[in-house]
């Protein structure tokens, strides 16, 4: 009888009822066969050793918690400019904007205080720093640690033209030379006004929250109850392609890019203070303490879990390119002399990156 | 775009999660990134149209490629923080643990990722305590050929950590 397979002999190790009873037989009167399905049980054995599962047992509800939010999440929404959202205000009030706010004023580090508003921040360049879905529902809500206060929150207005747009925001609109396939027809023009959101620090409320969410609040250093900062951003304007489902199908779209300004604290001094807060991740925290080195670049935050990132270039500038794990989606995002564009759609990156090198 | 989920993710999630995290940290020795690797397979599946009968052999398989797509693209993460889970954690009965150190895991998981797909997943759905049956149906192979693939698999990594013992 010829000697049973490799296979075989690896199978009675696991499971002899799957081995037929003459290969059983065989393999207990064949040396050559024992030798071999020792060697097969000492490789299996070291591999099996290697590759257990050491780690502890998952805990199924807040896995489960975690998928829910990711599910019940709104579609992805890589773009960061504010031409980009429905409402720049309700788009502020996530808890997306507050890894922003944090990132902002993180990115003004090394500013004195001052008795008067002083910029603090002007974006010259944006960068992704990835977060999961779960983090970014987790990050703390600032509004739960002081008063936040919107100006200009007019959301975005329809105009007839580009030239209407052009008036009314100040900004040139991008020219789309060519647009990608599947994309038709005319364009709807939006316009959104300049944007203000003022966070003023109140130690009381900052307490009451960590209370209420029974963790424990870091003592606020001296100063910091009541100073401000302020984040300014717009005017801005878009062009917007739609497809027949009414899906966006190719956004254009420009804005002022956002300025922050402080009154009343060192910059350190809140800064250190925000990355203490509960709730902001870790990795998220050192990732955003890295963007103080030339006070100049705007963390994007986008969900790692739904989007990935690169980066490219458009028109010299160093831009930033997002794209959803789904391929669904995809943005690119640069910022030049101040003014941030953003090409963005149902597309794949290499068609908004050529929409983007082409913009006139 | 929004998409629908399908209705039955729950049920399935709260029956398969644990084996799903089991698969996962088999290849990569870490919770955290075990359960990252099962959120992402989870929310494919809740997109996909699998039949619910299948779903299990589905999800052990996504996992294992996932886990093996991360160790193979390098973009896993060395931070301090998971050096002292993964210590704090590797307490293992087991014999054969007596002779290998950390570093001959980490070698193996490594290996893994060098091996043909089909052997790698195999090999980690049959450690995941797959019958053979299950792995045969969930790899689309016949039932036979799962001993010949895991065995193949086995002596490989095997000759990867002889490889280095001899070299040290």
């Amino acid at each position: 009888m010829r000697h049973p397979t490799e296979g075989v002999l690896r199978r009675l190790l696991d499971e002899p009822a799957g081995v037929s009873d003459p290969d059983r037989r065989h393999v207990a009167d064949c040396a050559q066969c024992l030798t071999n399905l020792a060697a097969a049980r000492s490789d299996a054995a070291v591999v099996g050793a290697a590759l257990t599962d050491t780690t502890p047992a998952p805990d199924v509800a807040a896995g489960w918690a975690r998928l829910a939010a990711a599910t019940h999440a709104t579609a992805p929404r890589p773009a960061a400019a504010p031409a980009r959202r429905g409402r720049a205000g309700e788009w502020l009030r996530r808890p997306a904007a507050a890894a922003l706010a944090v990132g902002v004023v993180l990115a003004g580090a090394g500013t004195a205080a001052a008795n008067d508003w002083l910029q603090i921040f002007r974006t010259e360049e944006v960068a992704a720093v990835g977060l999961r879905t779960a983090d970014l529902v987790a990050l703390p809500d600032l509004t739960a640690y002081g008063d936040v206060v919107f100006t200009g929150d007019d959301g975005l207005q329809q105009v007839p033209d580009a030239a209407t747009a052009e008036e009314l925001s100040g900004l040139d609109l991008p020219e789309v030379d060519a647009l990608p396939g599947g994309v038709i027809g005319e364009p709807e023009y939006q316009v959104a006004g300049e944007l203000s959101a003022t966070f003023t620090f109140s130690a009381e409320k900052a307490a009451q929250a960590a209370a209420e969410a029974g963790q424990s609040l870091p003592a606020p250093p001296p100063g910091l109850d009541g100073s401000s900062v302020r984040l300014d951003a717009g005017p801005g304007v878009a062009q917007v392609w739609t497809s027949s489902s009414g899906i966006p199908a190719l956004v254009v779209g420009r804005a002022v890019a956002p300025t922050a300004f402080s009154s009343g604290v060192q910059f350190e001094t809140l800064r250190d203070y925000l990355l203490s807060l509960p709730g902001l991740p870790g990795d998220v925290a050192d990732q955003l303490r890295t963007f103080t080195a030339d006070g100049s670049t705007l963390p994007l935050p986008v969900p790692s879990d739904y989007v990935t990132t690169s980066t490219a270039q458009v028109d010299g500038e160093e831009a930033t390119v997002l794209e959803t794990r789904d391929r669904a989606l995809a943005a690119v995002v640069w910022v030049e002399d101040g003014v941030v564009t953003v090409v963005a759609g149902v597309l794949d990156t290499d068609e908004v990156l050529s929409v983007a090198r082409a913009l006139g | 775009m929004a998409t629908s989920v399908r209705p039955d993710l729950e049920e399935v999630f709260r029956l398969e999660y644990a084996r799903v995290v089991g698969v996962a940290a088999r290849v990569l020795g870490s919770r955290d990134q075990a359960e990252d690797v099962a959120q992402e397979v989870f929310l494919s599946f809740g997109r996909s149209r699998v039949q619910a009968g299948e779903a299990g052999g589905w999800l052990a398989v996504a996992a294992a490629h996932t886990a093996l797509n991360l160790i193979r693209s390098g973009r896993r993460r060395t931070s301090r923080e998971e050096t002292v889970a993964a210590t704090e954690h590797a307490v293992v009965p087991d014999v054969a643990d007596t002779v290998l150190t950390r570093e001959d895991r980490s070698r193996v998981r490594a290996a893994l990722a060098t091996l043909p797909r089909t052997q790698a997943v195999a090999l980690v759905l049959r450690h995941s305590g797959l019958s053979y049956a299950e792995v045969a149906t969930a790899l689309d192979l016949s039932p036979g050929s799962i001993g010949t693939t895991v065995r193949r698999a086995e002596s490989a990594l095997r000759k990867e950590l002889n490889r280095h013992a001899s070299s040290d």
